[in-house]
């Protein structure tokens, strides 16, 4: 067990509690600089394809974790992301600039759908958010000088003053960048008055406003804040696949979005990065089962969705703090051995519950 | 002058008169008691004066400012926090966090310098914890400090959400039932914040309140209410023994 002795409210600000935590995570960012010397192009590119959703799931996280709002239409912004990311390479911006200019756009639309977005709240938010998802699609199809319609569009290479991010191990280590950089802007959202006033409406909105909090702008900057991080990680993810065509961002792309933060465990940054890691993975760990499995198995169709919606089923109701949750509790049980005890963390029922106004 | 008054303010709700033709003055530096029957609308008053409702007709100043169109959120940047009846806390939060909320009005700083955690914001958040940490030790709160909300005792939480509203450094400052679902030692304690809270901090209070020695110990001034309307207002002893008071609780 640790303790830790503090002295001054800075330690407090620090982005690292303690000196064990400052370790563990250099020495994980450096076995992932590494990774490109062990690892062949195969598995950089999935890790890189984990850390685009991890992008994307801080995104989301922001916005359904932290500020309690639950979008069902991010592949909406992903797409904008992507498409605006090949649209501006194909005009000859230069690639840093595209990517930015990408998520500024993805951003500026989110803000613009948090307009009527933020009188919703629930399940009508999540409806009303999956409709924008529909017209971004049917946008993408019918527009067909932008986006190239259903023919799709080719994704020029990101290269930039004679750099060619394109590559397998320099586009492992620009999403890397990108990853840590989207980490740190959000750890710094969160212990500062921006961030806090997000919790604040996701737990209350009536003592929020009698803090002095505007909803309505919290939210938007939320749903801003959320779109362009996963603007970003589209204008990434269009690199990945080289070739963009509307069937890339499909209504389950954002349902998958959605159950990364779920999984991976709601309102933590950890929960985003887990839950990508489950999502980017899940699909080769099915593979590799697929071929250990008795043909008349292996070969049912929707064998992949079924055991996504199955695992997410038993995540739901064994553990709603997802994966992150089972961590802190596998970490309790390690710094209480051998003296854990079982209703540590027993599930109790609320019962106090403010009648609401509103 | 009278720090808040309320000008013949009225609210119904369908054909229920919540509050009607009501007025009152509150001075500065005084604490101002609302007791009353369940459903005099005690309550009511509190949501109006914070916006949560309009009001039908009259008008409520504070500090000589119309205040009666003023946006919800605008209420505590003119320096009134209040409580809630039955604790509004942001649950999955820590103690400490709940306080840094509570000092929100005195941010000056924007998004893309939260974003990047700018020096502003490094300086803004230390004068922010001081705060946070003076009210602490008004409250006697440092054991709870790093917990969450959602593992407080009903009492904390209570005692929790007036040092939230202390934060904003109020000038005037609505208590909600602040007794309620409180033991007879912590009412105790209770008293003696109040009169801490009005007199070193020089904080106006209004409180609305069932507990009548609590009532009658820490409050100046106390205004009856029934069925929305004025009853007395006065001394709480005389309040007490006033004749339409004593039918309103007792019938005739």
């Amino acid at each position: 067990m640790r303790f830790i002795r503090k002295t001054r409210y800075e330690q407090d600000l620090a982005l690292f509690r303690h000196g064990g935590q400052r370790f563990w995570y250099g020495l994980l960012l450096l076995v992932l600089l590494a990774a490109p010397l062990l690892l062949d192009r195969f598995y950089l590119g999935e890790l890189a394809l984990v850390f685009i959703y991890a992008i994307a799931g801080v995104g989301l996280m922001l916005l359904v974790g932290y500020t309690g709002l639950v979008s069902l239409g991010h592949a909406a912004f992903l797409a904008i992301g992507a498409y605006a990311q090949a649209y501006l390479l194909v005009r000859g911006w230069p690639f840093p600039a595209a990517l930015a200019a990408a998520t500024l756009l993805t951003a500026a639309v989110g803000g613009l759908v948090a307009l009527p977005a933020v009188r919703m709240t629930g399940i009508y938010l999540a409806v009303a958010t999956l409709a924008f998802a529909v017209i971004v699609e049917h946008l993408i199809m019918n527009w067909t000088s932008v986006t190239g319609g259903f023919r799709g569009m080719a994704v020029p290479a990101a290269t930039w003053l004679g750099m060619d991010f394109t590559g397998p191990t320099a586009f492992y280590l620009l999403c890397l960048g990108v990853l840590v950089l989207v980490l740190w802007l959000a750890l710094n959202l969160l212990r500062s008055p921006s961030g806090r006033a997000m919790l604040a409406v996701r737990d209350s909105e009536i003592s929020a406003e009698s803090m002095g909090i505007h909803i309505a702008r919290t939210k938007a900057l939320a749903f801003a804040l959320s779109a362009g991080f996963t603007g970003l990680a589209g204008g990434l993810f269009a690199h990945k696949i080289g070739y963009l065509a509307p069937d890339a961002f499909t209504f389950l792309i954002s349902i998958q979005l959605l159950l990364m933060v779920v999984v991976g465990g709601l309102g933590s940054l950890h929960g985003a990065v887990f839950g990508a890691i489950f999502i980017g993975l899940l699909p080769q760990g099915l593979a590799v089962l697929r071929d250990t499995l008795p043909p008349a198995v292996a070969q049912l169709p929707g064998l992949e969705p079924g055991i996504f919606g199955l695992i997410l089923i038993l995540f739901l109701i064994y553990e709603p703090l997802g994966i992150y949750g089972r961590w802190i509790k596998v970490r309790a049980w390690l710094d209480a051995f051998p003296l854990y005890r079982r209703a540590t963390h027993k599930r109790q029922k609320q019962y106090l519950r403010t009648e609401r106004l509103q | 002058m009278s720090l808040l008054v309320a000008e013949r303010i009225g609210v119904s709700f369908g054909g229920v008169r919540a509050v009607q033709d009501l007025s009152f003055a509150v001075e500065a530096g005084e604490v101002f008691s609302i007791v009353g029957p369940n459903g005099a609308g005690k309550t009511t008053i509190f949501n109006l004066i914070s916006r949560f409702y309009d009001v039908d007709g009259g008008r409520l100043l504070f500090d000589g400012a119309d205040i009666t169109r003023l946006p919800r959120h605008g209420v505590a940047e003119r320096g009134i926090a209040r409580t809630f009846q039955n604790t509004e806390l942001f649950e999955r939060e820590t103690v400490l966090n709940n306080l840094l909320i509570g000092c929100h009005v005195y941010r000056r700083t924007g998004l893309v310098q939260d974003l990047l955690f700018l020096p502003a914001v490094r300086r803004q958040e230390l004068a922010f914890r001081r705060t946070a940490e003076d009210v602490i030790d008004l409250l006697d709160l440092q054991h709870y400090r790093d917990q969450v909300i959602a593992n407080l005792p009903y009492g904390i939480r209570k005692m929790v959400e007036v040092a939230r509203a202390l934060c904003l450094k109020p000038r005037l400052l609505l208590l909600d039932e602040p007794s309620s679902g409180l033991n007879p030692e912590e009412t105790e304690d209770l008293a003696f914040w109040i009169e801490d809270i009005n007199e070193e901090l020089g904080i106006t209070v209004i409180m609305v309140e069932h507990d009548m020695n609590l009532v009658a110990r820490a409050s100046d001034r106390v205004m009856a209410l029934a069925d929305g309307a004025l009853l007395t207002i006065g001394a709480p002893e005389e309040v007490r023994r006033h004749p339409d008071v004593l039918r309103a609780y007792l019938g005739d």
